[in-house]
Formats: structure tokens, C-alpha cells, sequence
């Protein structure tokens, strides 16, 4: 059985990679930083929760990975491809391409239906409407909200946007899915349906980056990194 | 992303947010009426006016005496004898005054105007019905007379007047023709010049009307006239002047040009105020949409996915809207024409000028704070609430 495991492991490539990662925000003259050369590598397929107290840097850190933001210095390669140093453009394409967000706060378009919600990165992605459609219901099914998605947002409960976020997410197929305390907006029933979605979707080979601060959501990783003021404190193996 | 997706999008964006699209509209809609609607009012007058000044008769030159000292007036031998100056085609001299017009118990205080047969060159002024003056009836003083429509309506109503009699300071005349419709000669009876110098008892001739074979002649009639006069007054030059059309119609042109700019001023203050009315709900919607665009960036629209998208919409937008101000300003035209008696005259390019003005702001001010918006990144544009 291990040593199974351990070939599994040594199998996977890295597939994103901080190196000393700076973060500063200028607020009011006085310089912030909120990361503190954070270095860290996960691995294709892997499942690795961030979590630490709030302030600590998580979603800074999120929203770096994410290519939501960049860094101040330090250096990040998705792929091999060196992230640090895209244009714009390019940074909207990996978001498109690779990436699938989940935030705490589901950030769903409200004139839009569901279904539209969800087929909004196919869309930037320049794909038929037709072809864009199949695949949006494709993922509304997954995510089990296929009868609901005419509905607006604002005609669902919490849990089922965040489904709608989900799907979003995974749309497109992205090799990599990244949630920001996907749960913390919702109740425990919810939250756990939340979580078996994000199971499913690391078995079905996706990489999952999980920012939280619940530590029973966290252990559910292979992996957790603390974080705390900025800077990596150390990291656990969980034993599956 | 394909261009027709773009539509689709901001076609949706803008159906589902009515109340700021309508304001947006209102805004251009004003804009466009008001200045369509103005100038139209002001070129109608204009072209009223001008109409009006050459209805006078074309190529017209007019002497009128005031006279001065023992010389206060011409004789019809030496106002005819203004036919010999090179480049006239015609003249009318003319005798007026003011006559009681009396037929049965209708009474009627109205200007009579003497005149010969080349009056209706001259002035461009002919009868409807019956026949204008000969040079017989001026030969031999014949009591007869052309009446103005309105005149006509006093005195015989709705009966046909001419061949009619009526009675003019006492003198019987017979009408032998009823004028044009004519705002300048509705209110007018006119008979032989020598008739009119024994009724108004003036044998005196004050005004002359002249006509120029061509329209380049008349300065250099004009100027020839000059001189003949100065000879018959002996450099009392302020005994007389002469003025043309062209120099009428001058005067004309630049009081309607003063209404048509007094106009369009206005009407360009409103399509501003439109203007600044569309910016702001540009800069507000822009300011609300933040979050969209945040989103719509997360899951990889680029930076010129975002501004196609708005440009589009303020286009679209601004595009119905100015079109709807057109039709709003053409209607509120024909409006004021029926309810007013102004002429309302719309021309293409106030309505090109005007529609391309406003879909100029609602685009500039639809993409200018889009623009700023669509800089930011991601994670800014998501923060924003
Ligand atoms: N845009 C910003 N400008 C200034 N400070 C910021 C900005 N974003 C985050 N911060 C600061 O960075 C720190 C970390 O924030 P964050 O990454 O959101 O923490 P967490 O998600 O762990 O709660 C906080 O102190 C926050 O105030
Ligand atoms: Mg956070």
C-alpha cells in the first residue's frame, strides 16, 4: 500500500512554485508587507490547505497563486512558465486556462442567470455558443443545480451559489481549482456538501489549493501549510 | 471572445439595468430634440424671412426720396426717364397713401399704391383673377384698381369683388383684378399712378422701384442712379437713397443669423447639459460595475474584452437614443409649425451634427471610466464595494 503511495507521489511533477515571494501594500505612506518570502511547491494533483490566523497573509497568498495579483519580488512558474513575469494579457489567460476560484463571498454576476454565470470563462475563452452551453449544463449537473439554472443568484440559497461558483470554477476544466474559505459563508450542512464537491474534484485529478482557518477542514488535505504573519511556520503530512 | 458575443453581452447588461439606461437616454434624447427642434425654428424663420425679402420682386433696386429744401420729389417724366440708365430693365415709380375704401356700408381705412404696368415685373406682383394695370389705364387716368385679398374680404366678403365697384375717398372704381396672396400686398388697393396722383392729391413721386437686367448689375445700377439723382437734386445727397435687394436681404441675413446662433446656443448648452448628465451616470454605473468587471477579469476576460464590452453598450445606447431624439425634434418641429405660425425647416446636418455629437460623449464617457476600471487589477477590481 505505501509504497504505492510513495510512487504516486514521486510521479507527480511540481506543478506551481513560489520562491522567496515578497508582498507590500502602501497604506498611508507607511509600507505593509504581508508576505514574507513565502517559497512553497505543490505538486500536480495534490490537495494542499493554507490555513493560519486571520490577517496572516492566506488570501494574499491565494490571490498570487490565483495570478489575481502579482508579486512584489520574488519569483512564481506555473507549468514551467514563469508567471512573475507575464504581461497582463497573459495573466488573464492563465486564469482562464489553469484556474478555477472559489471565494468565500461566491462573486456570481447578479443579471446573469446561473447557467450564463457558469459559462462566462468559456466565453472569454472564445468558444461556440452552442459548445459553451453543453459544457456549462455539464457542469451545473456535476455539481447537481442542472434544474435550477435559469434561476438568478439572487433566487438561490447560499450553498446552492456557491454551487454555481463551483461549477464556474470547473467549467473549463481547469488543472487547478483555488478556494478561499469556500465554506465560511455557509452552515456546517452546507459547508460539508461543499466539501465533498471538492473531494470529487481532487479525485477526479484536479489540483486544489484550500485556504481556511478551520483545522478539521484543513486535515482533510494531504498537505497543510501555516502560515502566520507572512511567512510559512511549518508544514504537515497527513496520512490519508 | 468573437465580436457577436460581445453584443450579446452588452445587449443583456444593458437590458437588465433599466433604470440607468434610461437616464443615459434622457440625457442624449434632450440633447438631440432641443437642438434639433432650435435651429430648425431658427433656419425656418431665416428661410421665412429671405423668402419674403425676394418675393419683393428679384434683382430689385428701390430709390425713395425724402426730400429736402425746394426738391422734395421727382415727376413721373423724370422718374420714367430712369429706364435710360444702362443695365435697367424696368421701372415703377409710385405714388402712396391712405384712402377710405367704402362699398355699400363697408368701410375700410386702407393704403393705396399707384402704379404703372411694369410694377408687375418689377415687384414680381400679378393678379389672380381679372387683369392687372395697362399702360393705357395710366395713359388716361382710368378709374380702376387691383385689390389685396384681405381688402377684398372687408368690403365684399366672400363674392367675387372683381368687376365690381367701390368707392375710393368718394371716386367710383371699377376692380378689374384681385391680387396675389402676398403679405406685403394683401392689405393694399392699387390703381394707375396718374388716378393716384388725383385722389391723393400729389402729383410728387417719392418712391421708385427699379429693376437690373441681372443680378451682378444692380451695384453698378445702383451707383449710376446715385449720380442721376445727384444731378436732379444738385449734391443734396441726402435727399435720397438707394438701396438694393442685395443689401436687404444682407441686413436680413444678419439678424437671423444672430436668432440661429441665440438658438443653437441654447440648444448646444442643453445637449452639454445631457452631456454631463451622461458622464455622471457613466462614472457611477463604472464605479458599480467594479465588481463586475472584477469578476469577469477573474475568469479571464482581458483588458480589451472589458472595454469592447462597454464601448458597445454606450454605443448602442447612445445610438437609440440619438435616434429617438431625432424623431422627438422632427415631431416637436411639426408640432410648433401646426400649433405656431412659425415655419420650422429641419436640415440633415444639425441632425447629423447633433446625433454624432452626442454619441460622441455617451461613447467617450461610456469607455473613459471603463478604461480606468478595466486597469486595475483583479484583486482591486474584486475588493471593491
Ligand atoms: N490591498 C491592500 N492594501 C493594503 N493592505 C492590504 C491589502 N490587501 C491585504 N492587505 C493586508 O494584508 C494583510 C493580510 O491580508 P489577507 O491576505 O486578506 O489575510 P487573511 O486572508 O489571512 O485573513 C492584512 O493585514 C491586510 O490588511
Ligand atoms: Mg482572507
Amino acid at each position: 500500500m505505501s509504497s504505492t503511495a510513495i510512487t504516486l507521489v514521486t510521479q507527480r511533477k511540481p506543478l506551481l512554485k513560489l520562491e522567496d515571494v515578497f508582498k507590500c501594500y502602501a497604506m498611508g505612506g507607511e509600507e505593509v508587507t504581508t508576505l514574507q518570502g513565502v517559497s512553497l511547491q505543490i505538486l500536480q494533483g495534490e490537495f494542499v490547505a493554507i490555513v493560519g490566523p486571520s490577517g496572516s497573509g492566506k488570501s494574499t497568498l491565494m490571490n498570487m497563486i490565483g495570478c489575481l495579483d502579482v508579486p512584489t519580488s520574488g519569483s512564481y512558474w506555473i507549468d514551467g512558465q514563469e508567471v512573475s513575469r507575464m504581461k497582463d494579457s497573459q495573466l488573464a489567460e492563465i486564469r482562464n486556462q489553469k484556474i478555477g476560484f472559489i471565494f468565500q463571498s461566491f462573486h456570481l454576476l447578479s443579471a446573469l442567470s446561473a447557467l450564463e454565470n457558469v459559462e462566462l470563462p468559456l466565453v472569454y475563452r472564445g468558444m461556440s455558443a452552442k459548445a459553451r452551453k453543453e459544457q456549462a449544463q455539464h457542469a451545473l449537473r456535476e455539481v447537481g443545480l442542472e434544474e435550477r439554472m435559469h434561476h438568478r443568484p439572487s433566487q438561490l440559497s447560499g450553498g446552492q451559489q456557491q454551487r454555481v461558483a463551483i461549477a464556474r470554477a470547473l467549467a473549463g476544466q481547469p488543472p487547478i481549482l483555488l478556494a478561499d474559505e469556500p465554506t465560511g459563508a455557509l452552515d456546517t450542512k452546507t459547508g460539508l456538501e461543499v466539501m465533498q464537491m471538492i473531494h470529487t474534484l481532487h479525485r477526479k485529478g484536479h489540483t486544489i489549493v484550500l485556504i481556511t482557518h478551520d483545522p478539521q477542514i484543513a486535515a482533510q488535505a494531504e498537505r497543510v501549510i501555516h502560515i502566520v504573519d507572512g511567512q510559512i511556520s511549518h508544514t504537515e503530512v497527513m496520512q490519508a | 471572445m468573437k465580436l457577436s458575443q460581445a453584443f450579446k453581452m452588452a445587449w443583456k447588461s444593458i437590458l437588465s439595468n433599466k433604470t440607468r439606461t434610461l437616464l443615459t437616454m434622457l440625457g442624449i434624447i434632450i440633447g438631440v430634440s432641443c437642438v434639433i427642434l432650435l435651429v430648425s425654428v431658427g433656419q425656418g424663420a431665416t428661410s421665412a424671412v429671405t423668402a419674403q425679402v425676394q418675393g419683393l420682386g428679384s434683382n430689385l433696386l428701390s430709390v425713395s426720396i425724402s426730400g429736402r429744401g425746394v426738391q422734395t420729389s421727382v415727376s413721373f417724366e423724370q422718374a420714367q426717364s430712369f429706364q435710360d440708365i444702362e443695365g435697367v430693365n424696368a421701372v415703377a415709380p409710385t405714388v402712396s397713401g391712405n384712402v377710405q375704401a367704402k362699398n355699400g356700408n363697408k368701410n375700410v381705412n386702407v393704403s393705396v399704391e399707384g402704379i404703372t404696368a411694369d410694377y408687375e415685373e418689377v415687384r414680381s406682383t400679378k393678379v389672380q383673377s381679372g387683369r392687372f394695370i395697362l399702360p393705357i389705364d395710366v395713359d388716361y387716368s382710368q378709374k380702376v384698381a387691383l385689390i389685396g385679398t384681405e381688402t377684398a374680404t372687408d368690403l365684399f366678403g366672400t363674392s367675387n369683388p372683381v368687376g365690381a365697384y367701390m368707392m375710393l375717398n368718394g371716386m367710383r372704381f371699377k376692380i378689374v383684378g384681385l391680387l396675389e396672396e402676398k403679405s406685403t400686398s394683401n392689405n393694399t388697393i392699387k390703381i394707375p399712378l396718374t388716378s393716384a396722383q388725383r385722389l391723393l392729391r400729389s402729383k410728387g413721386i417719392r418712391t421708385i422701384y427699379m429693376q437690373a437686367q441681372t443680378g451682378d448689375l444692380t451695384s453698378i445700377v445702383k451707383a449710376r442712379t446715385e449720380q442721376k439723382l445727384s444731378q436732379i437734386f444738385r449734391s443734396t445727397d441726402d435727399s435720397y437713397t438707394v438701396t438694393d435687394q442685395k443689401e436687404m436681404l444682407k441686413t436680413v441675413s444678419s439678424i437671423t443669423d444672430t436668432l440661429s446662433i441665440a438658438l443653437g446656443g441654447i440648444a448646444g448648452i442643453s445637449l452639454i447639459v445631457g452631456g454631463i448628465g451622461i458622464m455622471n451616470i457613466m462614472l457611477v454605473s463604472v464605479t458599480e460595475r467594479t465588481r463586475e468587471i472584477g469578476i469577469r477579469k477573474s475568469v479571464g476576460a482581458k483588458k480589451r474584452d472589458i472595454l469592447l464590452q462597454f464601448l458597445i453598450e454606450s454605443i448602442v445606447i447612445s445610438g437609440i437614443s440619438g435616434m429617438i431624439g431625432i424623431l422627438v425634434g422632427l415631431g416637436g418641429g411639426v408640432l410648433v409649425s401646426q400649433i405656431t405660425s412659425l415655419t420650422v425647416q429641419a436640415s440633415l446636418n444639425i441632425i447629423l451634427i447633433s446625433f454624432g455629437f452626442s454619441v460622441f460623449i455617451g461613447v467617450f464617457f461610456g469607455i473613459f471610466p471603463a478604461n480606468k476600471a478595466a486597469n486595475l487589477k483583479p484583486v482591486d477590481a474584486l475588493r471593491y464595494d
